[in-house]
């Protein structure tokens, strides 16, 4: 009791004062059994005080396995040897690391294992004592995710540099490749023409335009060596599931969808499964539709429903199809969508869905776009389907 | 050389076009320039048509679209279709659809001006003749079991790394294979190949 007190209570304040503490302690024990965050609370040494009924289970402690103890032992070391410290200091000079903020940090669970939490530390001060209550997110779920998809989307972004760097190279080879093949002719036609003229000088002539056309053929070559080892330098094929394909092409792809609006619904044939692919270059045509069919119809369109879907289309192939509900395409657009630099966005190189067919066609299927029933565009691919028996491809 | 033959060039690539009608005049050829699939079409009543020389890859009526209706018109003239390099599926779709020959770019102009004296001449019928279909077959009896393996997936479009995959063997060796496969049949060039496969194939 207050030492300062000028009279003692008198056994009937003295009764309503026991009510009123015995009040509040149902009070905060309902809330510790019912708050669905873990939350624990410790004294200014750093012992627990008490804790909720998730924080037990959280940590895999019994409550009166903890109440008593310090708070330190839900921490992994480096953290665990230097809260005291911790402590101390804030009592001393009042600076604030965590309190009010909130961060990240890591829980040792009573088995040894840790994981990632978020926590939040509020300060109470009674009388002369001091108690702080921390809040606990368990984190472990969505940095899983939150990794699974940083790791994912490192892998198609090297791959789509990379790739983009290839379709450049390939592009560059073709565009040159073109005057380089009318010089040859141009050369080749003079030559001929020269072998019909008499006279030193047109011998001379002769010689010189062979070899020009000559050069011109050699550098042709090289570009074509090249084009060569960008198109086949890296791809590697194994037998992949589609269904995992799309799976996780869509995690990427569908990022942001449904708070657009969008509607994505799957439609996958079990039967037709299994795929020779390059994973990652499959996800990287995948995310590419599915990308663009968001974009289009969020820009233009009140319906937005977006369809994935896989067919067996022969007994060697497996189709698979994006659909949109966008305001589909002029067939001026559509004759060439394909081809490197063509492009109907303000941003882009247009070389998207020309990176798509390289790939694809580097797989040995075909890749198209038709019409939606109804309105909008179907782009559709074909990869080659895998029989379970056959090894992975190793190289 | 015929000259009352005209060769019809078809290609959306102005310079390319224009180069070819140049190398052929200059060989002695009579030549017409096209600058699409379509473009040909529409004179086609009225064409001399000696043969056609085009492009595989246009827009609109690409060199295949282009065959598919030449068929259906039942025009037969002899089609030589000029294909990137390493479009060898796209060569052989070509070929299967009956072109006369098919040209990697960039070619050779012998290579290119023998295709097109063989199609005026219409040398691809005599190759139908008994005595040369024996002789590809006695060839093709001399091929291993893997040649042979080989060979079928090379026809088929397959890229080497595919073969590979396919018969389980490192696509260096099916590099082997092909040029094995490419001596022991005596084919010049993959059209040869292509079309000497696809001329027992039809005759068996």
């Amino acid at each position: 009791m207050d030492p300062m007190s000028a009279e003692t209570p008198t056994p009937q304040e003295f009764a309503a004062m026991k009510a009123a503490l015995q009040a509040a302690e149902a009070r905060l024990r309902s809330i510790l059994e019912t708050v669905p965050d873990a939350m624990i609370i410790i004294d200014e040494r750093g012992r627990v005080e008490s804790l909720s009924t998730t924080a037990e289970r959280l940590f895999g402690y019994a409550a009166d396995e903890m109440v008593g103890r310090d708070i330190k032992m839900l921490m992994p070391t480096p953290h665990r040897e230097q809260h005291d410290g911790y402590l101390k200091r804030y009592l001393t000079t009042g600076e604030r690391r965590i309190i009010g903020i909130g961060r990240v940090v890591v829980g040792q669970r009573k088995d040894g294992t840790t994981f990632p939490m978020h926590l939040t530390v509020g300060e109470l001060r009674s009388a002369d004592r001091h108690y702080f209550t921390g809040f606990i997110r368990d984190l472990t779920d969505q940095q899983l995710a939150e990794a699974r998809l940083t790791e994912l989307q490192s892998e198609v972004t090297h791959m789509s540099r990379f790739t983009a760097l290839g379709e450049m190279a390939s592009t560059l080879a073709h565009e040159i490749n073109q005057p380089l093949t009318a010089i040859t002719n141009y050369l080749k036609g003079s030559r001929r023409l020269l072998e019909r003229m008499k006279g030193e000088q047109a011998s001379m002539l002769r010689e010189a335009v062979g070899k020009a056309a000559d050069q011109a053929l050699r550098a042709g070559d090289i570009i074509r060596r090249l084009r060569e080892f960008v198109a086949r330098g890296e791809s590697e094929r194994r037998v992949e599931s589609l269904a995992k394909l799309v799976e996780d092409a869509s995690t990427l792809a569908l990022i942001g969808a449904r708070e657009n609006g969008v509607e994505v619904s799957f439609r996958l044939d079990a039967t037709a499964d299994l795929v020779l692919a390059d994973r990652i270059q499959i996800q990287q045509v995948l995310v590419n539709l599915i990308r663009n069919a968001i974009e289009v119809m969020v820009e233009t369109s009140e319906h937005r429903e977006l369809e994935i879907a896989t067919v067996a289309s022969g007994e060697e192939t497996v189709e698979v199809s994006v659909a949109d509900t966008g305001p589909g395409l002029a067939p001026e657009v559509a004759a060439q969508l394909f081809q490197p630099f063509v492009t109907t966005k303000r941003k882009g190189m247009g070389l998207g869905l020309s990176i798509c067919r390289t790939i694809v066609e580097a797989h040995g299927g075909r890749i198209w776009v038709d019409p939606r029933p109804g309105g909008g565009t179907v782009f559709r691919f074909t990869l080659r389907a895998a029989k379970l028996e056959e090894p992975s491809l190793v190289e | 050389m015929s000259n009352s033959q005209v060769v019809h060039v078809i290609d959306d690539d102005a310079a390319v076009r224009q180069s070819l009608a140049f190398l052929l005049k200059a060989a002695g050829f009579a030549v017409r320039v096209h600058d699409s699939a379509t473009a040909f079409l529409k004179v086609l009543p009225v064409a001399q048509a000696g043969c056609i020389v085009t492009d595989v890859r246009m827009p609109e009526i690409d060199g295949l679209e282009l065959q598919r209706r030449l068929r259906a018109r039942k025009v037969g003239v002899p089609v030589i279709v000029i294909t990137g390099h390493g479009d060898v599926a796209l060569a052989v779709e070509a070929m299967k659809a009956g072109a006369a020959d098919f040209i990697e770019k960039p070619f050779d102009d012998e290579v290119l001006l023998g295709a097109i004296r063989s199609a005026l001449a219409r040398r691809v019928q005599d190759t139908r003749d008994e005595a040369r279909l024996a002789a590809i077959r006695a060839r093709l009896e001399r091929l291993s079991a893997r040649e042979r393996e080989v060979l079928d997936r090379v026809v088929a479009g397959k890229p080497n790394k595919i073969i590979a995959h396919e018969l389980g063997i490192s696509p260096r060796t099916v590099e082997v294979y092909r040029a094995n496969v490419m001596t022991k049949m005596q084919a010049d060039s993959l059209s040869d190949l292509v079309r000497m496969v696809l001329l027992c194939d039809e005759t068996a």
